[in-house]
């Protein structure tokens, strides 16, 4: 070996010393002090009858306090096949996902873990997920290298098909629930199904609402005081508000109602009682647009905005509630 | 001058009727009526049971507007030269001619009254028509005029045996047809009976003041009234909508209970009628002292001068009275106005 040789073979030692430290087995390591670390772990609910190809996911949450630190590379190596006394066992890491926090004093690590179970048996038999080493070196003593054990999960691998002459009742396992089928799908459409039935059902109570949502909500004066507060203050639309109204009464009564067949609307329809004098000041207006220019009546110079309070009030009498009192200046 | 001419003219027909509302108690419907017709110059078919004060109620109005007042009674063998003449052998044992009870009061004859008309014969009928359209006669190789004359006829409506129905070309000669019935108020029907001032029909009518108006000026004076009282555009349609509604009452959703609408109706109101009725609806007007025509003037004449012009299948003629009225009434209900 030349010198040149001799000191590359040396250079090379030394760069591999730091990897072949961290490649230490972390079972060899000693073992954290109590009140470093804090584990928390999400598992699934299902223990047993887990068969070749399933997919067993775990969380592990972990707060590791200062001065430790995680290695992340001692973190589980995916595809890894774990091994007891040297044999494989079948349970195979699928899929690995990390997540820290860090924060001043301590940083939280989320791992999620994701497991595949490649073995099965003619019989029943157990298995187990873990246990994970991690290792943890401390920031301030970079000789401080210590090692935290994730707990194994115990799981039950079941055959795939039961082996030969076997009395079911005495397999049958009150952790295993019935295997159902995905109803997801069903779901969707059964949530579906129900808003269009609601959807619908609206609509009819609308329809049978006679177009109301609510009780005497599209009555004649609701739907006339609602033309009239949009009607232009003209003559035009004066003739068009009284013609609207007169429409008004007559679907209400079911009959023509005119001044001289008042009091039998007042009759039929109580309700409108309170407003006697008013639809008599209304029949007046009536007379000197539709029949009598010259007739007089004593609502005032703007008898539009006095017609829309007039329909807001016959509304109310409609719903069978008090009138609105009246804004003495509506028709002034 | 035809503003003040026609508050003139309604103060004394206001009078009249208050001076006919004295004697004829209970019958303010019937004497609006009667003077809506005397002013619209228009004859009257009068509806009612015997002695509910028919006679005396003409006999009033007579008083009241003057002019001759001529009566006669309907029997079956009533011809109709007994209206023109009656001869009589006189004292001098030779035969006379003397005028009857068309000619007797000659022009100025303003009411003639035909008691139970349809006792008459279509013969005597068909002279009292032509009087009644034409208000002229020829007799004794002259023709006699009756300007001033408005008939009123009676029908009784009780008794159908020796009666002879008025055609219904007939009845639309005559403007209204008005129901008088006994009052229902106790008070009223009381005093008719026990107050001895209606004993004496005489005296009772002698109460009345005389000539509150002038009959020979009343056709002048209709025209007037005709011309003054106007009618809207809107009340126009209202109006051709009742009379289409007396056509086909089912276009309108007119229905009268017990009654195939289908097949009730043979002829509505005539375009005589319908124009009477507007004449009737304009006096209503005036006397309201209105310038305009309103719904409310129609309602008031509406049954009285549209009923009797109905032609209903025979088999309801018998429930004439009662499916008219009940019709009307729904078509009244049905018609919008505007």
């Amino acid at each position: 070996m030349t010198k040149f040789n001799r000191f590359l073979s040396l250079i090379l030692l030394f760069c591999a010393a730091p990897l072949s430290a961290l490649a230490i087995d972390s079972q060899d390591l000693p073992d954290i002090k109590e009140g470093f670390v804090t584990i928390k772990t999400i598992d699934p609910t299902q223990r047993v009858g887990y068969t070749v190809g399933d997919v067993i996911e775990r969380e592990v949450i972990l707060t590791i306090k200062a001065p430790y630190t995680l290695v992340e590379t001692s973190l589980p190596i995916k595809g890894y096949e774990k091994r007891y006394r040297g044999q494989v066992i079948g349970i195979e890491l699928k899929n690995i996902h990390h997540k820290k926090d860090v924060h001043k004093d301590y940083t939280t690590h989320h791992i999620k873990l994701a497991y595949q179970v490649f073995t099965n048996s003619v019989v029943a038999k157990n298995a187990a997920l873990g246990p994970e080493y991690l290792n943890l070196i401390n920031m301030k003593n970079n000789k401080d290298l210590v090692k935290y054990r994730i707990p194994s999960l115990d799981i039950a691998i079941s055959p795939l098909a039961i082996f030969g002459a076997v009395k079911v009742e005495n397999n049958m396992s009150p952790m295993l629930g019935p295997l159902l089928m995905a109803n997801t799908q069903e779901k969707q459409w059964l949530k579906i199904a129900l808003v269009i039935l609601a959807i619908s059902l609206l609509g009819l109570l609308y329809i049978l609402g006679v177009h109301t949502w609510l009780p005497r909500m599209g009555g004649p004066f609701a739907s006339a005081y609602r033309t009239l507060r949009k009607t232009p203050n003209s003559a035009e639309g004066l003739k068009q508000a009284v013609s609207k109204l007169h429409l008004s009464f007559n679907n209400t009564a079911a009959m023509s109602v005119f001044n001289d067949n008042l009091d039998t609307f007042l009759a039929k329809k109580p309700s409108f009682s309170p407003l006697k004098y008013e639809i008599q000041q209304f029949f007046a207006l009536s007379r000197q647009v539709y029949f009598e220019p010259n007739a007089t009546h004593d609502i005032g110079n703007n008898p539009s905005k006095w017609l829309v309070q007039f329909a807001r009030r016959c509304r109310d009498c409609e719903r069978g509630l008090t009138p609105t009192p009246l804004d003495t200046k509506a028709g002034a | 001058m035809s503003d003040l001419q026609l508050t003139d003219w309604r103060n004394h027909a206001l009078a009249l009727e208050s001076e006919v509302n004295k004697v004829v108690v209970g019958q303010h419907t019937p004497i609006r009526l009667i003077t809506t017709s005397i002013f619209a110059r228009g004859h009257v078919l009068l509806e009612g049971d015997v002695g509910v004060g028919k006679t005396t109620l003409l006999r009033a109005f007579t008083r009241g507007i003057g002019g001759g007042y001529q009566r006669i009674e309907g029997t079956i063998d009533l011809m109709p030269n007994d209206l023109v003449y009656h001869t009589y052998l006189g004292e001098d044992g030779k035969p006379h001619v003397s005028a009857g009870p068309l000619l007797m009061s000659g022009e100025n004859l303003s009411v003639f009254f035909f008691n139970e008309i349809n006792r008459a014969r279509p013969q005597v009928h068909s002279l009292l028509l032509r009087v009644m359209a034409e208000r002229s006669l020829s007799a004794f190789n002259a023709e006699h005029y009756f300007p001033h004359m408005i008939v009123f006829a009676d029908r009784n409506q009780v008794e159908k045996e020796e009666t002879f129905e008025i055609p219904s070309a007939a009845r639309d000669r005559f403007m209204m047809e008005i129901p008088i019935v006994v009052p229902n108020d106790d008070a009223i029907m009381e005093a008719l009976v026990f107050d001895t001032k209606f004993h004496n029909v005489d005296a009772l009518v002698d109460t009345v003041k005389p000539d509150v108006l002038q009959f020979d000026e009343l056709n002048g004076f209709s025209g007037v009234i005709q011309s003054n009282i106007t009618a809207s555009d809107t009340l126009k349609k209202y109006a051709l909508n009742l009379w289409k509604a007396t056509k086909s009452p089912l276009d309108y959703g007119v229905k009268v209970s017990g009654v195939d609408m289908n097949r009730l109706v043979l002829a509505g109101a005539s375009p005589r009628g319908m124009s009477m009725m507007l004449r009737a609806a304009r006096v209503n007007a005036w006397l309201n002292n209105r310038t305009a025509v309103l719904p409310d003037d129609i309602h008031a004449v509406f049954h009285s001068t549209i009923a009797h012009r109905l032609v209903f299948s025979p088999v309801y003629e018998m429930r004439r009275t009662e499916i008219a009225r009940e019709m009307l009434s729904g078509i009244i209900n049905a018609v919008a106005a505007p």
